[in-house]
């Protein structure tokens, strides 16, 4: 059971990767970032489970599953945020010069 | 103590200046400069209390297999001592430009010295990627600072490569924590000898590859020059002088701590990415017209420099790595912001437009000479120290073919320097006619500036003659020895 969610979470940073890689399309790098983001939060939301583990609320009994990852993806989550909000940022403000967002017809820095 | 004030001082800073600016709507140079002095001395404080009794302040009072410690050794303090000199240069020159106008320039400023100090403090693995983080969104903001839309177009390319580098930090930090459900690294020094294999391949494949990105070498290059060109002046002198010199720290502290005792092909690697870097760089900066275009890939092949340097993975490749480290601190900072003064005064980044400054600005000519030669590596400068240093540490290690490239790039990167001081010293067309109106003012408004370089180039002697004194070499091996003694590392924070 958790291996599958250690190999979805591979399968979609893979996928976020390759649409960096490969697409023109401005909106779509943003999207493979925000794919990327959340495959490597789901491995670390998995690894803190513990088969049969209670939540880590103050009082509990049985065994509980690790509260720190969940404190790690919420750094993450805020941080990730503000990434993709700045990158959407300086897209409006490109689309607002070049009236597009193809990567092909916008790249003056080249060489 | 003083290690959390040199991470609080320019964190207060940054969030004070939005409220100076909403209390009193202009924000006066002198209120900067006192901030930056404060934060600057906080910092240079902890690099004191570091190198002479090396610290560990724990956060909290945690423990450090639950808490966040910040340790201050000796490698710590070196890269403390050069980001306050590179960015109380840096500030200077844009309180010399700017005045006390564009707050969120300076509120970013101070995000991103208090971003850096944290980084070269923790102890962390997980807290290192939030400094990281918040390192890297300053400095994107300030990289598209201008809002022209070459600076947008290097901003969002900077951000799109920068994250990718910072996920598979993430992921291999996510990896490390799986592995051995501990964050502090010199725990992990530990833990890390005892997991398997493959896990350790993976985790160490994620982690170079994350910190290679955000360090700019060859392969993966593509954001440096973007960004470094298309900043204001002073950005550009802080991003090529100091930015990058925060990632190499990282990488080289992971790296030896992580992977010294354990896995020795990283350090392979990241020699063989260093001589890549060291022949592309100099390469692509052979081809460019654009003069500050050419001094950001100049930086590249630099990188590839430190980069041989960590590769060898012996306490005088790092030592020799962190002084070339400091060298070029000095000397792209020098030259970034000679370039951008000259350039804008001509009005023109192009070298072939660059002409006739010998006969209109002697000194500033004079200075950029002496600084490339101390980039190419004449030998009395300390570039020539630095990679020689370098070159004796990497044949020590066993291989020639990176000593071989760095003498050959040293001959490619003679060749554009000396285009450009051509171009400078030919005589121009235009060098008498559009100049005399401006002369009477322009020499007082960029005095700091040129204060900044003429001591960078005087430095650069200096440090090239002081590299023979018996102290100073004592002084770079200790740097070196506290790199690679993991041992020792670990014994301080465990208090073992």
């Amino acid at each position: 059971m958790i291996l599958l969610s250690y190999a979805t979470a591979i399968i979609i940073f893979c996928i976020g990767l390759y649409t960096i890689m490969v697409r023109r399309n401005l909106f779509k790098t943003v999207l493979g970032l925000a794919l990327m983001e959340s495959a490597v939060l789901l491995i670390i939301v998995s690894s803190g489970y513990i088969p049969g583990g209670v939540p880590p609320i103050a009082p509990f009994s049985g065994q509980a599953v690790n509260p720190l990852p969940h404190a790690f993806t919420l750094t993450a989550i805020v941080i990730g945020a503000s990434d993709i909000a700045l990158a959407l940022a300086f897209i409006v403000k490109l689309h607002r010069h070049y009236r597009t967002v193809d990567l092909d017809r916008i790249r003056g820095l080249r060489g | 103590m003083t290690l959390v004030l040199a991470i609080m001082l320019p964190l207060l800073s940054a969030f004070l200046i939005p409220f100076f600016h909403l209390a009193r709507k202009t924000l006066s140079a002198g209120l900067i400069s006192i901030m930056g002095l404060a934060s600057i001395s906080a910092a240079l404080a902890a690099a004191y209390t570091g190198w002479y009794s090396p610290a560990v302040s724990l956060m909290g009072g945690w423990a450090p297999d639950i808490g966040i410690a910040l340790v201050g050794d000796r490698l710590s303090s070196a890269f403390l001592l050069l980001t306050s000199i590179g960015s109380g240069a840096a500030l200077a020159c844009a309180l010399e430009k700017f005045g006390g106008g564009p707050w969120r320039f300076y509120a970013l400023f101070f995000l991103l010295l208090g971003s850096m100090n944290g980084i070269l403090l923790t102890g962390d693995l997980f807290n290192l990627f939030v400094f990281y983080e918040i390192f890297s969104v300053a400095a994107y903001l300030l990289v598209a600072f201008s809002m022209s839309w070459q600076a947008l177009e290097a901003g969002l390319k900077y951000l799109v490569l920068g994250t990718i580098g910072a996920l598979f930090i993430l992921l291999g930090t996510a990896f490390t924590f799986m592995a051995t459900g501990v964050l502090n690294m010199a725990l992990l020094a530990e833990a890390l000898a005892s997991i398997p294999r493959e896990t350790l391949t993976a985790i160490s494949a994620c982690l170079v590859l994350g910190l290679t990105i955000k360090t700019g070498a060859f392969p993966v290059h593509f954001w440096l020059p973007d960004a470094h060109s298309s900043a204001q002046t002073a950005v550009s002198a802080l991003l090529s002088g100091v930015l990058i010199k925060v990632s190499i720290y990282a990488l080289m502290r992971v790296c030896y701590i992580f992977f010294l005792g354990t896995n020795g092909t990283v350090f392979l690697a990241i020699t063989v990415t260093g001589s890549l870097s060291v022949l592309g760089g100099h390469l692509m900066a052979l081809r460019q017209d654009d003069i500050k275009r050419l001094l950001a890939y100049s930086t590249v092949a630099q990188i590839g420099y430190i980069l041989i340097g960590i590769g060898c993975a012996s306490a005088a490749g790092a030592a020799a790595a962190v002084f070339h480290t400091f060298n070029h601190m000095l000397m792209k900072m020098g030259l970034f912001i000679t370039a951008g003064n000259l350039s804008e005064e001509k009005g023109t980044r192009e070298i072939c437009g660059l002409t006739g400054l010998w006969k209109s600005h002697p000194v500033w000519v004079a200075a950029f000479a002496v600084l490339s030669a101390a980039i190419v590596g004449m030998p009395p400068m300390n570039g020539f120290m630095s990679k020689w240093f370098i070159i004796l540490s990497s044949a020590g290690a066993g291989t020639v073919i990176p000593a071989l490239v760095i003498a050959a790039g040293t001959v490619i990167s003679a060749a554009y320097y000396l285009r450009i001081l051509s171009a400078f010293i030919s005589p121009g067309e235009g060098s008498s006619s559009g100049l005399p109106p401006s002369v009477p003012r322009k020499p007082r408004r960029r005095s700091i500036s040129f204060a900044i370089v003429g001591s960078f180039a005087l430095l650069c002697l200096v440090l090239g003659v002081m590299a023979f004194s018996p102290f100073f070499r004592e002084c770079f091996s200790s740097i070196g020895q506290t790199a690679v003694d993991v041992e020792a590392y670990v014994g301080l924070v465990t208090g073992r």
